[in-house]
């Protein structure tokens, strides 16, 4: 759910390390899922070597995230794992019926381990020493001579540490806590705690008992201790202000009660704990609000759910809201956390949505001319539709948009273990993690990006002595970047070590029977790495140098409609660009008019505007002409010209200059005026035309126009030539 | 005896229906299955440098569809936009496109006797493109290869590449 509301938030800036762990949780859990099946259907007899190696790869995948996040007592059992496992994929052990058991026993006791993880380690740990005793015996081959029948019945051991590891991770360490805020000069005050546990995923959830009076009561049911939340809450009121009282620890039927607001419906237990004024769920029955939401405890599994939910200005409505959304949340972790769907069900609703947006606008547009006393509750159920479209619209985009850090947030680790192994220093920098892209596309760079990262580690970036002898800092730096630029994302990886050696290359080249020349410009040289089994590498490494790779980077960013550019300085570092079509990363634009034209230019590569009178250009030669900026030259690119828009005989003309900056030029373009700015979703226009000269793409205006994305890049080499 | 009724008598009889458009006076039909949908034109967003024939894009339910004017394409001498101008949405290999056309006339069930090939003619329409000639009592019916008219290179709505 955390990672659902990040999403939603549309920005990396308030990220925070838990989003990974439950990244990470959910990868575990589809690994030990995973594993299950394979470990079921193995056949003893006839192990398969490709489902033995796809256990393994489970085993491998949860040992790995479960070390990298510091969960130790999980990377340790899944390591025993690993061992048996990799003993039966290279056969030197037969797989037994004893063996399937003990690794079914040990993935539940993982998955009970990961969820007490996931409950912020509160609670008793299952024991897992027996299990990791006898994966060792079998690993060690002690019971390699047990007959290959599956019995029917485990041994009683089984049975014990299974009723030990099978425990309800759900309730495990949530308690239930009743938490006054008392003697407030305003007791408004005490309304930003219930905003708290709303902004803050997976605090827990919190309903309001006294709502009026100097004090204000809450009953919060959490897995934070007492003092976390005394420091979260000291924020807005003192800690003497603050009594926290225990109450018995939480069941699921309650939360779900709660959920369904059905009032006299309260768990025996519960209501006869409670003190007398303490009139459990009643209280939130006055609000009326859980009874609009009868169906929140099942949608809410859905993960989307939550995103969906429109950010509400009615501060009461919040919390109805977050009551009904986080238990049910809550009770469907882990297990039901996400969903994968099909990205083609995606699309459809995002074209779907759209086509809403636009019959909304239309229907706001038609009532306008309606008499606001005559048709008050039309025109109020219109404002409602139109508050309602917009945010669905931003929770559908934000669907398949995620930010760049996922794939970033993989790098620093790799490259600490990959720097250490060399003997080498680096510093890691990574910008833009904020920049959206498209998930597709996040998933199919990630490798990509990988090679290029580990390639700059181990080739660029020189050994400290070297450094030091070259006069650099000691210490060497990968920066990774991502940015939208000219309707593409830019991601660039950069490193200050040694570059790339035209000559290296070009003799490399001709070993290899290239067809090269002196006369090549670098960038042609620089491209000839990309030749499959091209490798300039003194010594193969197990990191890079076999060759295998750079040929592999530009292939499968080719097939994404990407390119690879590569810059490189001997002694001083390179760089290399991988530019991606936005195929559906949503950009902001700003929206200016030429003639009856509307064109969308990126704001990213929009530097500043203003107002010009004619006298201000000067031309150059053939007629090119010019304008001074601040001290610089810049050539000016009427639009009107470039997209021969037609002037239906109008008199205007284009007198408001849009400086834009795109592959490190700057040019200045001449429209008629400036719109606005909004975020659009950058469709792509080959997919049923073809590609059009200086425009990127198009999308879709508010009024169900299509309107052309300028190319800024394009534009800007055009005034080169 | 109407269209329809003839259609179902002869359904099983090799028959291949075909939408048929008027642009002017001439009438054409286009094999029915690749048609998609048909609406009514809204004026397009224009295209910078396009041929005069492709007016431009729309937004067909969130996709961008090119618009070919086929009576700017075949040259006919009116080329109004009103309310009764219609647009055939086109589903061809997985390409949406949509051509204007004068009006949509009917669809009609054509028996392999009743096509004849059409004599060498100097045409705007490339000879590749046409199917046939469909006889119908005295009408005549241009039968067109929709698909490869519209990825022809002169078309422009493909790369040349």
């Amino acid at each position: 759910m955390a990672e659902a509301h990040h999403e939603g938030g549309g920005s990396g800036a308030d990220f925070d390390l838990s989003q990974f762990y439950q990244i990470f949780f959910e990868e575990a859990g589809e690994n030990l899922d995973l594993m299950e099946q394979m470990l079921l259907g193995l056949n003893l007899e006839t192990a398969d070597d490709e489902v033995l190696n796809g256990i393994f790869r489970c085993a491998h995948s949860v040992k790995g995230g479960a070390a990298t996040f510091g969960f130790s007592d999980v990377a340790e059992l899944t390591h025993q794992m690993e061992s048996l496992l990799d003993k039966l994929r290279r056969h030197e052990l037969q797989p037994t019926a004893a063996m399937v058991d003990v690794l079914l026993e040990s993935a539940d006791a993982s998955r009970g381990l990961l969820a007490r993880h996931q409950a912020g380690g509160v609670g008793d740990a299952p024991p897992t020493g027996d299990l990791v005793q006898r994966i060792r015996v079998l690993a060690s081959g002690g019971m390699s001579a047990a007959p290959a029948v599956v019995k029917p019945v485990p041994a009683p051991v089984v049975v014990e540490v299974a009723v030990v590891v099978s425990p309800t991770p759900q309730v495990a360490g949530r308690r239930t806590l009743e938490i006054t805020i008392q003697k407030l000069e305003q007791p408004s005050q005490a309304d930003a705690i219930a905003e708290l546990f709303r902004d803050i995923p997976g605090l827990g959830d919190i309903k309001v008992i006294t709502a009026e009076g100097p004090d204000r009561r809450f009953e919060v049911l959490t897995t934070s201790t007492d003092d976390d939340l005394l420091d979260l809450f000291a924020f807005h009121v003192a800690r003497e202000h603050v009594v926290i009282i225990e109450k018995v620890a939480a069941t699921p039927t309650v939360t779900a009660d709660a959920a369904s607001a059905e009032a006299p419906v309260v768990s025996p237990a519960l209501a006869a704990l409670a003190p007398p004024k303490f009139e459990l769920h009643s209280t939130s029955d006055d609000f009326g609000f859980f009874d609009g939401a009868p169906g929140a405890p099942g949608t809410a599994v859905v993960p989307i759910t939550p995103s969906l939910h429109a950010p509400i200005e009615d501060p009461a409505a919040k919390s109805a809201r977050s009551n009904a959304k986080s238990p049910a949340a809550s009770n469907a972790a882990p297990e039901a956390a996400t969903i994968r769907v099909a990205i083609s069900k995606v699309d459809q609703l995002i074209n779907l949505v759209g086509e809403l947006v636009i019959t909304q606008a239309m229907l706001a547009q038609n009532s306008r001319a309606l008499d606001p006393a005559l048709y008050q509750q039309l025109l109020t159920g219109l404002t409602d539709l139109d508050r309602n479209t917009r945010d669905l619209q931003e929770s559908v985009m934000s669907i398949r948009m995620i930010p760049m850090s996922i794939v970033f947030s993989r790098f620093p680790r790799m490259l600490r273990d990959l720097a250490s192994k060399l003997g080498k220093k680096v510093d890691f920098v990574t910008q833009g993690e904020a920049t959206e892209l498209d998930k597709g596309l996040v998933e199919k760079i990630t490798d990509p990006l990988t090679h290029l990262v580990r390639n700059s580690c181990d080739h660029g970036i020189e050994m400290p002595e070297d450094r030091l002898r070259a006069g650099k800092a000691e210490t060497g730096t990968i920066t990774l970047s991502a940015a939208h630029q000219g309707g593409s994302i830019v991601i660039e990886v950069r490193d200050d070590g040694k570059g790339m050696s035209r000559e290296r290359i070009l003799t490399k080249a001709r070993e290899r029977g290239l067809d090269v020349s002196d006369q090549m410009t670098d960038a042609e040289v620089w491209q000839l790495i990309f030749a499959p089994g091209f490798s300039t590498a003194e010594v193969v490494t197990d990191v890079s140098g076999r060759g295998v790779g750079m040929d592999v980077v530009k292939r499968n960013i080719t097939s994404l409609n990407g390119t690879v550019e590569i810059e490189s300085t001997e002694g001083v570092g390179m760089k290399v660009s991988v530019r991606l079509p936005l195929t559906l990363a949503i950009m902001d634009g700003m929206s200016v008019g030429v003639g009856n034209e509307v064109y969308i230019l990126p704001l990213s590569s929009v530097v500043e505007s203003f107002q010009i009178k004619a006298d201000v250009v000067s031309t150059v030669g053939q007629g090119a002409q010019l304008v001074k900026v601040r001290d610089e030259y810049m050539p000016v690119i009427e639009l009107e010209k470039v997209f021969q828009v037609p002037r239906f005989g109008e008199e205007k003309t284009s007198d408001i200059m849009v400086v834009i900056e795109a592959d490190g030029s700057r040019v200045v373009l001449l429209v008629d005026e400036l719109l606005g700015q909004q975020q659009v979703v950058v469709k792509n226009l080959e997919s049923n035309y073809r590609k059009v000269p200086n425009i990127s793409g198009a999308t879709i205006l508010g009024d169900g126009k299509v309107a052309l994305i300028l190319d800024t890049g394009a534009l800007v080499r055009r005034s080169r030539h | 005896m109407t269209t329809l009724e003839k259609n179902s008598e002869v359904a099983s009889a090799g028959v291949r229906e075909y939408l048929t458009f008027r642009l002017d006076r001439e009438e054409y039909g286009i094999d029915i299955l690749k048609v998609q949908e048909i609406r009514g034109y809204e004026p397009p967003t224009r295209i910078a440098n396009a041929p005069p024939f492709i007016k431009g894009v729309v937004n067909l339910r969130g996709t961008i569809v090119p618009i070919v004017d086929m009576r700017l394409k075949f040259n006919c001498a009116n080329a109004n936009y009103d309310s009764f101008t219609v647009v055939i949405i086109l589903n061809l290999r997985q390409r949406i496109v949509g051509i204007v056309v004068d009006s949509v006339s009917d669809v009609m069930g054509l028996l392999p006797e009743q096509l004849r090939a059409a004599p060498e003619i100097d045409s705007v329409i490339d000879a590749e493109s046409v199917l046939g000639l469909g006889s119908l009592d005295d009408r005549m019916l241009i039968l067109l290869d929709i698909e490869k008219l519209m990825s022809g290179v002169d078309m422009g709505l493909v790369a040349d590449a």
